[in-house]
């Protein structure tokens, strides 16, 4: 008997793939913007300032690969699996011979290409437009703490796309994105923030994530706390998707 | 040679509403079903359960002598939901390799093509097609592999003339190769052309079961009609045999009955005087009329 798993399960990472990469949202939010805001704050802002160890441009650069990563999943990961969702297309899948893992893990690989492909970019961008230097561990561990931390993001991505409605996935996602990207210090650094905000900040997934690879640039170490943060809204936003989701199926 | 299809007395209650109500149904390999009944008759639940999409309340159902959720079976059968269906930001052919590399089998994506009427569309965006091409890409991914069982749900529904009757054509091929095919629709005469086997269905229940032609035979609404002499009343035609309306258009009459030529018969040897004999039998439409009347 002729196995299909692995040619499908290739199959279907590729067509994840060539869908985000036809997607203009993700183009415009993950690449585009953080790219254009990378520039624009890396100019106009003083390039010798230091925030906390790390200098502005190493700081500001993980700041927007790490608001890349994460619209990789609110918008456009959310989005297809909104959209496959309300067209019917998932109960389609169910009657082929894919098992569900490989549609799960399809899902997962092809987020992890996509990411590696942002920060790969955000990391070029900065360091061979903007002469940002650092070492080589701290380029590599820090990429690898974006890179393994964006998957916490596609459980969030996962809950906003199990939205019944296409709209409201769209919309509520584009808040959720920028509301956490803005509270969580992506756009401009937590230093800047009154104190009661930085509070709030500490809180939020994005902040942990940014966190993480600042630190790294900083010469720093990424935090327990931060991971464990993280773990815990990816528990969270996992079982909340599964409930909806079950909830939904069952008829 | 296990049947395609077995259904034990299913009965499938959701929200408190018995939408399938103890349905036992046998369906042999390389036959041609059609679903035929109202809306809310139960037809696209009973599909559901034959794929599995749904699990029984009690009951249960085989398709292909398994479970319908085996992976075994699922790479044996293909199906067109009611849902019009495509996936954004891939083209026709993307669309219909990700299909084809589900299976161990796959036909080839030229054929598919051919047998969906897509080949021009081949590069366009699926979600940009119309509603009647998107339906015939969801055919072909029923098609794609190869399966020995194939179900459509209100397959033809938005489809143009032309394209209604390539569909057509390539299910007859299929069904030439010895597949079965379980349809519902909505469209009667596609279903006479096509079924060698018509079910009617109503609340959940089977009320009728036989071949086009059985079907029509057991419940169309056959008349004869003729030009009556004076004198001729309704009152007397209703004493006939099997007679059920009398229609007067001046002196012309029309009278239904099951069975016409026992009626021609009778009047004939009632003396009656007739002139312009005329004999209609009804088409499965109204023989389907006339089933889900008489069980109101």
């Amino acid at each position: 008997m002729k196995h299909t798993s692995i040619p499908a399960t290739i199959a279907q990472c590729k067509a994840e793939i060539l869908r985000t990469a036809r997607n203009k949202r993700f183009v415009f939010f993950s690449i585009l913007l953080p790219v254009g805001f990378f520039f624009l704050f890396t100019s106009t802002m003083d390039s010798s300032m230091t925030i906390g160890n790390a200098d502005w441009g190493a700081y500001y650069l993980m700041s927007m690969t790490a608001y890349g990563v994460i619209g990789a999943s609110l918008t456009s990961f959310a989005q297809r699996i909104a959209k496959e969702r309300a067209e019917g297309w998932v109960k389609l899948v169910r009657l082929t011979p894919l098992p569900s893992w490989s549609y799960v893990f399809s899902k997962m690989a092809a987020q992890g290409v996509i990411n590696l492909f942002i920060i790969v970019v955000m990391f070029l961008i900065g360091g061979i437009g903007r002469s940002i230097s650092l070492p080589l561990s701290v380029w590599l561990l820090s990429g690898l703490w974006l890179w393994a931390g964006g998957f916490s993001f596609m459980a969030l991505g996962t809950l906003l796309g199990s939205l019944r409605n296409q709209d409201l996935t769209q919309v509520l996602s584009l808040i959720v994105y920028m509301g956490l990207s803005i509270l969580g210090g992506l756009w401009m650094p937590t230093a800047t923030f009154p104190d009661f905000m930085k509070t709030v900040a500490a809180y939020t997934p994005t902040f942990r994530l940014g966190e993480g690879a600042w630190n790294l640039v900083g010469g720093g170490a990424i935090s327990l706390t931060g991971v464990l943060i993280l773990a815990a809204y990816v528990t969270v936003f996992m079982v909340l998707s599964s409930y909806i989701l079950k909830k939904q199926e069952a008829v | 040679m296990t049947a395609a299809i077995q259904l034990e007395q299913v009965t499938k209650v959701y929200k408190g509403k018995t939408a399938v109500d103890r349905l036992s149904l046998t369906i042999e390999r390389g036959s041609v079903v059609a679903l035929l009944g109202p809306n809310g008759a139960g037809k696209t639940t009973t599909v559901s359960l034959m794929l599995g999409l749904q699990q029984p309340t009690s009951g249960q159902a085989r398709l292909l002598g398994s479970d319908p959720r085996d992976r075994g079976v699922r790479d044996r059968i293909g199906a067109m939901l009611q849902e019009v269906s495509v996936i954004d930001n891939l083209t026709v052919e993307e669309t219909i390799g990700l299909f084809r590399s589900y299976y161990r089998r796959p036909l080839p994506l030229d054929r598919l093509l051919r047998m969906a009427g897509l080949e021009e569309s081949r590069r366009k965006f699926a979600s940009s097609l119309s509603g009647g091409q998107k339906r015939r890409l969801g055919f072909a991914l029923a098609a794609a592999g190869d399966p020995d069982v194939l179900f459509l749900d209100e397959p033809t529904v938005g489809m143009d003339v032309e394209a209604r009757r390539l569909f057509w054509a390539s299910i007859r091929e299929m069904a030439g190769q010895g597949r079965t095919i379980v349809l519902t629709t909505h469209y009667l005469e596609e279903a006479d052309q096509t079924a060698d086997r018509v079910i009617v269905m109503r609340q959940g229940s089977i009320l009728a079961d036989g071949t086009p032609e059985s079907i029509k035979a057991a419940a169309a609404r056959r008349t004869l009609a003729f030009t009556a002499a004076p004198g001729l009343t309704s009152e007397r035609l209703l004493t006939y045999p099997g007679v059920t309306d009398v229609e007067w258009k001046g002196h012309r009459v029309r009278i239904a009955c099951r069975d016409t030529d026992r009626l021609l018969f009778a009047l004939l040897k009632g003396n009656e005087r007739m002139k312009d004999i005329e004999i209609t039998a009804g088409g499965l439409e109204d023989a389907f009329e006339t089933l889900l009347r008489e069980a109101n």
